[in-house]
């Protein structure tokens, strides 16, 4: 893809995007001027701002990993690593019962009160084990198409589930050099060039081992 | 403020001040982004002497829970000096009726620069910990909480500065040191939003005439474009790698 | 805030941007101040301010103590406050609260700024002065109450007698001379409501405002200001407020010193 990288720029809250009243994302306007709310970069080709740290802001659709907190009647609170109320609804047909400490993986179904996360079509995660990241980064630990998790665990043989909400699960395989590999990519994730870069490294990590 | 005559110290000598300064200069500012792990967002300045840890923690959920309000985030402040910040004495750890003002004007800032209503039923934590004073913690303290905020991602209208200006007798000079605070009459502490020049905390104590206050608010602006240049200057740092220009790796 | 107060709120402002307050004054208009002297026996001076319904009581008393360490010859000066429990329904019992310990450290920032008290005059002999304690006892909020109580506080002090001195002691029964003043500091708090700025909020005003701004003088020169709540003020605004403040004070002088 052909991007004028002089036209991609960090930018800071208060920073000014546009000198005049736009619409982009992460952005507000004041005074008939378009100012930034976040740190990130701005690409003034898309006119996108994409922050660059942050929590998680859930949205339906949302794939999520978890942990199941607590069993009620009905209901399965779980731990997102999110400030809101997060839950499974048992509906009529669901196949898995879990139990406290289960890890799931699941989808936004929808948002109450615009904080507290309903999930559904929740799966059960058995074995492996679980790694938080940054929210802002899981973007770019998944890769355009699912290119950079897919190198990853083609590589090192690991089965690789990521949450949105910065929770990812692990299992099977080379799971430090995953592991390793996720919290790097994560280190840099606003560099360009980066699917390569880790696929290098990765090759380089095997081959150490291989000596 | 307004301390003893007794064995006042000479303030100006030639034109400078003691530290060798011009009336309008700011002391060396250095900003670090983002140095400790474990909280959502977190810097460390060094301003003359001062010495400071910022950090933020949230959004999060309120505690206790009957405190949070539905519409928006509650945001909760406090400022601290370390007991052993001061050239003085041991200070008594827990917070004075100094600090608990400071805490509460520094919430002030940060309730106009953050988008509280992003965060509907959460509660976001600023702590801002003086480990060594040496005049001017308070502006000192919310440049960097600015900067620790941008680094928890949090939405914010705009990054906020500070910084004070004081009289040495007839003249306002910029960003006291702590020699200069204990023997000066006034001393006017602000802190400016960059984008459109309001004033969102001002305090004053002392004698100035009205026009001297507009003048130390035209000064604290003036000095505001290098300490905004620092704080942008350290949240940029975090991104570039070690030997690259400033503009990012192309692909 | 409660449903109710945001529903208040809302009107209020409106009201506000219709350049309108909701018991009829202008923007720059006080309410009715009446201060009384001496309404306690036992402290060495004291004033009740009322501001509109807002209703402050100021009681000084005067302690012998030790001077501290960098001012020998100076006798000391402290302001406390108390929002009581009694004054609204939002006050509660419990530890000084961040906004009551902001009162008192901007009345006192004023009084002291502005050399209000001849501190030179409270030395006693070698190693003893006398230390005023002014305590701000909020009784009935009404609004404003940094300018209320700023007049109750510098009220008090020229209603105080300094008691006589012997062996060392204070002898309270018997009161002869004034506690020396050489300053009158008045406080004028401004609200600030989206552009419009109006003097002497009422309750009802406090609800609905995004900024407040105290500003101290004595009459030439500013003496301490306090810009509070998240609401920001441009420069403009500030120099405005302060030639408010500047013109007020004659007037404030008369209410606090009952000339």
């Amino acid at each position: 893809m052909l991007i004028d990288f002089m036209q991609r720029e960090i930018v800071v809250p208060g920073d000014v995007i546009s000198e005049k009243p736009e619409h982009i994302e992460n952005t507000y306007i004041y005074s008939n001027k378009t100012y930034s709310k976040v740190l990130g970069i701005y690409d003034a080709a898309s006119r996108s701002l994409v922050p660059l740290e942050g929590s998680w802001k859930p949205r339906r659709e949302d794939s999520v990993v978890g942990i199941v907190t607590e069993v009620r009647n009905k209901v399965y609170l779980v731990d997102l690593s999110y400030f809101g109320k997060s839950f499974i609804v048992v509906g009529k047909y669901d196949e898995y019962a879990f139990k406290e400490g289960d890890i799931f993986y699941g989808e936004v179904k929808d948002i109450e009160s615009r904080k507290n996360v309903v999930i559904k079509d929740a799966k059960k995660l058995d074995g492996g084990m679980i790694i938080h990241v940054k929210p802002k980064k899981v973007l770019r630990i998944i890769g355009k198409k699912s290119t950079m998790v897919r190198q990853i665990s083609d590589i090192t043989g690991t089965e690789i589930i990521i949450g949105l909400n910065g929770i990812i699960w692990l299992n099977g395989g080379r799971m430090d050099l995953a592991i390793k590999t996720i919290f790097k990519i994560e280190q840099e994730a606003h560099n360009r060039g980066l699917t390569d870069a880790i696929k290098s490294y990765l090759e380089e990590e095997i081959r150490k081992e291989v000596i | 403020m307004g301390g003893s005559s007794l064995n006042k110290p000479t303030l100006v000598i030639n034109g400078k001040r003691t530290d060798g300064r011009d009336f309008n200069e700011l002391r060396k500012i250095k900003i670090t982004a983002a140095p400790l792990e474990n909280a959502s967002g977190s810097a460390y300045l060094e301003w003359g002497n001062n010495k400071i840890l910022a950090a933020v923690y949230g959004p999060r959920e309120v505690n206790p829970r009957h405190l949070a309000d539905s519409t928006k985030a509650i945001l909760k402040c406090r400022y601290a000096m370390a007991p052993f910040s001061s050239l003085s004495e041991h200070g008594r750890s827990g917070p004075n009726r100094r600090a608990t003002e400071i805490s509460k004007v520094v919430k002030e800032v940060f309730e106009n620069a953050i988008l509280l209503s992003e965060f509907p039923g959460s509660q976001i934590e600023i702590y801002i910990e003086i480990l060594q004073g040496d005049g001017g913690t308070r502006a000192a303290g919310i440049t960097a909480a600015a900067v620790a905020l941008a680094t928890s991602g949090i939405q914010m209208r705009d990054l906020p500065y500070a910084v004070s200006v004081g009289k040495i007798g007839e003249d306002l000079a910029l960003d006291f040191n702590m020699i200069e605070d204990n023997y000066s009459d006034s001393d006017v502490p602000m802190a400016i939003s960059p984008r459109n020049n309001e004033v969102l905390l001002l305090q004053m104590d002392g004698h100035m005439t009205k026009e001297e206050m507009s003048k130390a608010i035209d000064m604290a602006i003036d000095a505001g474009k290098i300490i905004s240049a620092e704080q942008r200057r350290a949240l940029k740092e975090l991104y570039e790698l070690r030997g690259e220009s400033n503009h990012l790796k192309g692909e | 805030m409660e449903a109710m107060d945001i529903v208040e709120a809302n009107y209020i402002k409106e009201i506000i941007a219709k350049g309108l307050r909701d018991d009829g004054r202008k923007a720059m208009d006080y309410r009715n101040i009446k201060v009384t002297k001496g309404v306690l026996g036992n402290a060495e001076g004291s004033a009740q301010v009322e501001l509109g319904m807002t209703k402050v009581l100021a009681g000084v008393k005067l302690s012998i103590e030790e001077p501290m360490d960098d001012t020998p010859n100076l006798g000391n000066f402290m302001v406390s406050a108390e929002l009581l429990p009694l004054a609204s329904e939002n006050y509660e019992t419990g530890p000084p609260s961040p906004e009551s310990i902001e009162l008192a450290r901007v009345v006192d920032r004023g009084i002291r700024a502005g050399n209000c008290i001849d501190l030179e005059s409270l030395l006693i002999e070698e190693g003893k002065v006398w230390t005023v304690f002014a305590d701000i006892y909020v009784l009935n909020y009404d609004g404003n109450l940094f300018d209320a109580a700023s007049i109750a506080v510098m009220s008090a002090l020229a209603d105080t007698k300094v008691p006589k001195v012997e062996n060392g002691e204070a002898k309270r029964e018997e009161r002869s001379a004034k506690l020396k003043l050489n300053n009158i500091v008045s406080s004028c708090t401004f609200g600030k409501f989206n552009n419009t700025i109006l003097l002497d909020t009422n309750a009802s005003e406090e609800k609905a405002m995004d900024g407040r701004i105290t500003i101290a003088t004595d009459g030439k020169a500013i003496r301490a200001i306090q810009k509070g709540l998240k609401g920001g003020f441009f420069k403009n605004e500030i120099e405005d407020a302060m030639n408010i403040a500047l013109e007020k004070h004659e007037f404030l002088k008369g209410v606090i010193t009952g000339e």
